[in-house]
């Protein structure tokens, strides 16, 4: 039923005001499922998520300044890079306790983010450019915003299709139990260091594929747009908001943080950036103080049991 | 003779500034350490609080025209109580709640901190007025702002004093105590969730005097809250999670990297190459130079 | 049983299932184990008790593979699991609970065993298929929210959890603790269940009545090493077994009669 309504909506929805707001909810909520895989059911909280969406974002624009490629063709590069970049952080922090691994994604974004403002090669504060017109269908450069719709609700149902199977085999349980006890989830034999890993992999190839498509709309990508805490923030926001670990939490908060954004940026005019982030702080402390399950968390202890119908 | 004698006074006073922004930085991080070999916690929004720090300071000065030594005051009790309000109304619950919640809860702090004071205070950058702490000394050869000479020296004597406080004062030692086992103490008599409120007061305290000093010798924006988070996770990286005095010396030793990165390979660089050596030491070394992992 | 083989696996297949020797574990300065040995035969059931602070937790720690000896060897069915992780130990069969028990509270009875489960059934099907005949075993629900059983019902489930990875060797950590005598004799004949099933246990436990009914042979921790072993009914009366639970405060001067400490 879901899904109906989402294939549906750009076309009950013609104008440009509306396509572009569901554009936006559905990167959004690509992201915060990639970041769900690893924050949400790992419980490992990156908070430097940036980082992968950062490089899919800069390698096809790129590649594509330098050489001329395709778009497409330089995503597999971002994902390879995103996956390096996940192991190289993985590596030494999985061995610690959780925190050394959220202090180690800031500092890592961080880190990037301020070295890419520094090097020319990748176009230093100014950033890059992807296409301005498509030279084929190749280049994901559309007029309109229908083409992107779909091709961001394909992707969307692939991250959402890979995290349901996730949830029904091993890997799954093993994420849930390493976030519930990694002393326990050990004692039973769960490879929690590898465990990890994978998933911290996983979530930075779906980061990074989110950062491919932003490039691939907006046609510009700079330092803050790529690697700034605010698009980390987004990311933990929208999850959590929603009901991290949860498989459709992500979405659900995309649903309601991206139109909420829209209307504080148009109500408060110029200070509208500065608002919305105090807001999303708020909301966010909000969440941890009370319902670190997100909404999902919610609607299931206000409403009984016998209302809900069959789940697993 | 003189061309040489003079760049190597260049490179003396660089290196004494360094460690004079390194001693703050030792204070505030002091604080930070402290929270995370009590309760095994990292506040993310502990930046912000020496960003307040300077704000209140200012503040002090705009409207109460207070000189050096009460905006610092001001700065110090004021995020006590903040620290220990916050600790009340919010880590405390979250403490025994999930690592999201944990997590999140000073992150969502410290956006929510640092974007009032955006909203509050705009973005432009600021400085003290002029006030007795202006001009600069001429000190063994190399010109040095009296405000950093002082808030640096100053913020090492604090430092000092916390470390004294923790491990010869009676309170001092309840608050090890707990830190050590938690049980133990409670079966002393010590109330945990008191001294871990305390502590709370102290790490923000420490921070806010941090920032009022710091408030003196350089201009800021609600901007360096974040950055000065960084620089304290780095710090307390390197000293040892947990050691007071781990911070200290990390801190002068940051300080003067940070001066001399900024020296040789240009300013833009200092913070890579600060965050470059966080990102190491989590490799090499999480456990630091003096501290528990 | 898969079998876990590495080339001391193919050595003729001794009757010690579990051998640890001259294990000493020191923290910092501190010496928690002092050259403690073990070995526990197939299908033994065996008492590991002792004072507190005598180092037995330490050292089942190190059986368990949570810690690593410092000096020692540990070897398992011709295993050599000394520097093994827990995730290894598990994996090589031997499997413990926690004194104080750890479930996975957002998750169902049924979905927490099937995390052990997994362990030897690595495909969902078969896992929850094991998994419910291991809570069926244990007498619990499989729908219950984890969070919404008692301190009884989660010390089951963690025994239901450990069973579904087929252990050769079960550590108990004091799981018998804090339960009402009803809840006592089943939770006893559960044990002796699991016992008969053919699984070799160790029980670390205070409670006089489960180490005299259930176990064979008792061992008995003081300042980190092995003070005596038998029976539970020789060890009970052995002198430096008392003299370790009351301790030195009856030490005599020399001329003095030593009086007969009738207490068990």
């Amino acid at each position: 039923m879901l899904a109906g309504a989402l294939l549906l909506f750009p076309i009950v929805f013609p104008s440009a005001f509306y396509r572009d707001i569901g554009v936006t909810v559905l990167l959004v909520a690509i992201s915060a499922s990639a970041w769900n895989i690893v924050g949400g059911y790992a419980g490992q909280v990156s908070v430097g998520h940036s980082m992968f969406f950062g490089l899919g974002a800069y390698a096809p624009a790129l590649f594509y300044t330098l050489w001329g490629w395709p778009l497409i063709a330089g995503i597999p590069v971002g994902i390879a890079l995103a996956v390096g970049l996940a192991v190289a952080i993985g590596m030494p922090t999985f061995r610690l306790t959780g925190h050394y691994f959220s202090m180690a994604t800031i500092a890592v974004a961080e880190l990037i983010r301020i070295f890419t403002g520094t090097w020319n090669f990748v176009g230093a504060a100014i950033g890059l450019q992807g296409p301005a017109t498509a030279r084929g269908w190749w280049d994901l450069t559309f007029r309109g915003e229908l083409p992107y719709y779909y091709i961001f609700l394909a992707v969307l149902g692939v991250v959402l299709f890979t995290t349901a199977a996730i949830e029904q085999r091993r890997f799954g349980f093993y994420l849930r139990a390493i976030k519930a006890s990694e002393r326990a989830a050990r004692s039973l034999g769960v490879p929690v260091r590898a465990t990890k890993m994978q998933a911290l992999a996983l979530s930075a190839a779906f980061t990074a594929v989110a950062g491919s498509l932003y490039v691939a709309k907006t046609g510009f990508i700079d330092p803050d747009s790529g690697f700034g805490i605010l698009v980390s923030v987004q990311m933990v926001i929208v999850a959590a908001l929603g009901g991290a670990g949860t498989l459709f939490g992500p979405l659900l908060g995309a649903l309601i943080l991206v139109p909420l954004q829209t209307t504080t940026n148009s109500l408060f005019g110029g200070g509208g950036s500065g608002l919305t982030y105090i807001l999303y702080g708020g909301i966010i402390v909000l969440i941890a103080r009370f319902e670190p399950g997100g909404l999902f968390e919610l609607w299931h202890r206000v409403v009984p049991e016998r209302w809900r119908g069959a789940h697993a | 003779m003189g061309g040489w004698a003079q760049s190597t006074m260049v490179i003396v006073q660089v290196i004494v500034g360094g460690l004079l922004l390194g001693a703050i930085y030792a204070l505030f991080s002091s604080g930070l350490t402290l929270i995370w070999g009590m309760m095994n916690f990292i506040n993310f929004a502990h930046g912000e609080f020496v960003m307040l720090g300077m704000y209140v300071a200012l503040s002090v000065v705009v409207w109460l025209h207070g000189g050096p030594a009460i905006f610092s005051i001001a700065a110090g009790a004021a995020l006590f109580v903040l620290g220990i309000a916050i600790y009340l109304s919010l880590i405390r619950d979250v403490l025994r709640g999930p690592m999201l919640a944990q997590i999140l809860s000073t992150f969502g702090l410290a956006l929510l901190l640092r974007y009032s004071a955006f909203w509050m205070f705009s973005a432009n950058f600021v400085s003290l007025p002029d006030n007795a702490l202006s001009g600069t000394v001429k000190l063994a050869g190399i010109f040095l702002p009296v405000a950093q000479l002082v808030a640096g020296s100053v913020a090492i004597v604090l430092t000092l004093g916390l470390h004294l406080f923790l491990t010869r004062s009676a309170a001092g030692s309840q608050l090890l105590a707990v830190a050590e086992d938690r049980v133990a103490a409670m079966l002393m008599g010590i109330r945990p969730d008191r001294m871990q409120a305390l502590a709370w007061g102290l790490s923000a305290g420490a921070a806010g005097i941090a920032g009022a000093l710091m408030a003196t010798a350089y201009p800021w924006s609600p901007s360096v809250g974040e950055t000065f988070g960084l620089i304290a996770f780095v710090v307390v990286a390197l000293g040892g999670f947990g050691s007071v005095l781990g911070s200290l010396y990390a801190g002068l030793i940051i300080g003067l990297i940070q001066a001399v990165s900024a020296y040789w390979l240009g300013a833009i660089y200092k913070d890579i190459v600060v965050y470059g050596l966080f990102v190491a030491l989590l490799w090499l070394r999480p456990q630091g130079l003096m501290g528990k992992a | 049983m898969p079998d876990t083989s590495l080339p001391e696996a193919n050595l003729p297949q001794a009757n010690k299932l579990l051998e640890a020797s001259n294990v000493s574990k020191a923290f910092g300065n501190f010496l928690a184990v002092r050259g403690a040995d073990l070995a526990v035969e197939r299908g033994e059931i065996i008492g590991l008790i002792g004072p507190n602070g005598a180092g037995k937790s330490t050292f089942f720690n190190c059986l368990a593979g949570e810690t690593t000896p410092t000096t020692g060897r540990i070897v398992f069915d011709g295993q050599d699991l000394t520097r093994a992780s827990s995730e290894g130990h598990a994996r090589a069969g031997i499997g413990r609970t926690f004194q104080v028990p750890i479930t996975f509270d957002d998750m169902t009875v049924l979905h927490n065993v099937m995390v052990g489960a997994f362990l030897r059934h690595p495909h969902r099907n078969d896992a929850r298929d094991h998994a419910r005949r291991m809570i069926e075993l244990t007498g619990l629900r499989p729908e219950q929210r984890a969070r919404a059983l008692g301190t009884p019902g989660r010390k089951r489930l963690e025994i239901a959890r450990v069973l579904a990875t087929d252990p050769r060797l079960l550590l108990l950590d004091e799981s018998l603790a804090g339960l009402t005598p009803s809840e006592l004799h089943e939770a006893i004949a559960l044990v002796r269940r699991i016992h008969q099933m053919g699984v070799t246990i160790v029980i670390v436990e205070h409670i006089m009545e489960v180490i005299m009914t259930l176990t064979e042979r008792v061992l008995v921790f003081n300042q980190g090493h092995v003070i005596a072993s038998g029976t539970p009914q020789a060890v009970i009366k052995d002198e430096a077994v008392i003299e370790a639970y009351l301790g030195r405060a009856h030490r005599r001067p020399p001329l003095a009669p030593r009086p007969h400490t009738g207490e068990a």
